[in-house]
């Protein structure tokens, strides 16, 4: 598989590093988002593949007066498919309100709950989707599932 | 207009009332079932979180993802991520015996004497991993604390206070900043004076007072770190009461300040949480 460059946005250092040593062990470029304006920073700089997001996270001074750090996950995971359509996401996260896990998923991107989900299956969903073979959300869009 | 007209009228009014405040009881109710939702949630994921770090780091280590170098620094920050497990587990553990004044007495542990340089300084250690994390040293001026004699109270309490203070100025810390610890000795009082300080959320003089309520965050709190549940400042304030010492906050010269003061002879003598 090609090196692919993958932004991982989450306050929280100690999810971010267990996941950036797997990803980088599997070759790729990793990028590290901690606040929602962060994010939009890097995703306007640089050419990224995928993107992990987590929901609760602090927005960042520019964006905290349009985002409730509760839901700031949420607010990038819109922007993400608006903006840059072609970038895959996956949403990692311990929020279990139903409201907003429906309306990530009504996106298009995978929600995956954190501390439930064995690393070993995170990677290969990311890899499945930089490969485009399986684990895809929108079966139409794969045509190797068709 | 008769008597029992009259009474009848009385009685919708009254039902009307009852009917309105019947409104307002599910109301609140409604709110505190949300309230205790949300706590929940954040509950969840403060334990969630380290918990999640280590099954990953394990992840990596057995599967033979990093190198022996890198093996290293996650170990120990999987001993971080324990650490900060057991601090979380002990303060929902106080937390239900803090509430009432009647559940008290199942706080009861023996005075000890304890030096407080000493337990600051394992302390630091407990959390320099974790601070490492954002490139936050702790310091710890000893030197300060010279003279300082022991003081004589609930050991295992009283370090889940100063254990709080540092897990927070951690949490809210700017990167790649200090968090100072420095003590003395009060003669006037005899008591021993410990100040945590850190560069992070400013306090204005409202916050300040607030910050040991049950519950309350502050609103650059909730930005930096939404999940916080707001009791790790509300248990320490209350077993500082309980010790009869002091504790504030306030923000000085763009440092986040918090002070404690305890009396050398504490509880000695005393019967509040002995009988």
């Amino acid at each position: 598989m090609n090196r692919k460059t993958i932004l991982l946005i989450d306050d929280e250092q100690s999810f971010l590093e267990p996941l950036a040593d797997a990803l980088q062990f599997e070759g790729h470029r990793i990028l590290k988002a901690r606040t929602g304006h962060e994010a939009l920073e890097i995703l306007k700089q640089e050419r990224v593949d995928l993107v992990t997001i987590d929901i609760m996270l602090d927005p960042g001074e520019d964006l905290q007066d349009e985002v409730d750090s509760h839901s700031t996950g949420l607010f990038l995971c819109e922007e993400i498919t608006h903006k840059y359509p072609k970038i895959d996401a996956f949403c990692i996260s311990v929020v279990s309100e139903m409201r907003i896990i429906r309306k990530i998923e009504s996106l298009g991107i995978r929600f995956l709950r954190k501390g439930e989900t064995p690393l070993r299956t995170v990677l290969d969903m990311i890899r499945s989707r930089l490969t485009g073979i399986a684990y895809s959300t929108e079966r139409d869009k794969n045509p190797r599932l068709k | 207009m008769s008597e029992d007209e009259l009474s009848t009228e009385e009685l919708r009014k009254r039902l009307g009332d009852l009917e309105q405040e019947n409104k307002v009881l599910r109301e609140r109710i409604a709110q505190v079932d949300r309230d205790r939702a949300e706590y929940l949630q954040n509950v969840s994921h403060q334990l969630v979180a380290p918990l999640n770090a280590i099954k990953w780091h394990i992840e990596n280590l057995t599967g033979a993802r990093i190198g022996v170098d890198r093996a290293k620094k996650v170990l120990r920050s999987v001993y971080s991520q324990a650490t900060l497990v057991v601090h979380l587990a002990k303060n929902f553990n106080l937390m239900s015996n803090l509430e009432a004044d009647h559940a008290l007495k199942k706080l009861k542990e023996p005075l000890q004497e304890i030096e407080l340089c000493r337990l600051l300084i394992n302390l630091a250690d407990d959390f320099q991993p974790l601070a490492w994390d954002r490139d936050i040293k702790i310091l710890v001026h000893k030197d300060h604390f010279d003279n300082a004699p022991p003081v004589l109270v609930m050991k295992p309490l009283i370090s889940q206070v100063f254990s709080n203070i540092i897990e927070n100025a951690v949490k809210y810390s700017d990167q790649e900043t200090e968090i100072v610890i420095e003590g003395k000795y009060v003669k006037s009082t005899d008591s021993v004076y410990v100040s945590v300080q850190n560069h992070g959320i400013s306090l204005d003089p409202d916050h300040a007072k607030r910050v040991f309520d049950r519950g309350f965050r502050s609103p650059e709190a909730e930005r930096k770190y939404p999940a916080g549940t707001g009791f790790g400042l509300y248990i320490a304030r209350r077993i500082v009461e309980i010790h009869e010492g002091t504790i504030a906050a306030s923000t000085r010269d763009g440092w986040t300040v918090f002070e404690v003061t305890l009396s050398v002879k504490g509880l000695k003598g005393k019967a509040r949480l002995r009988e």
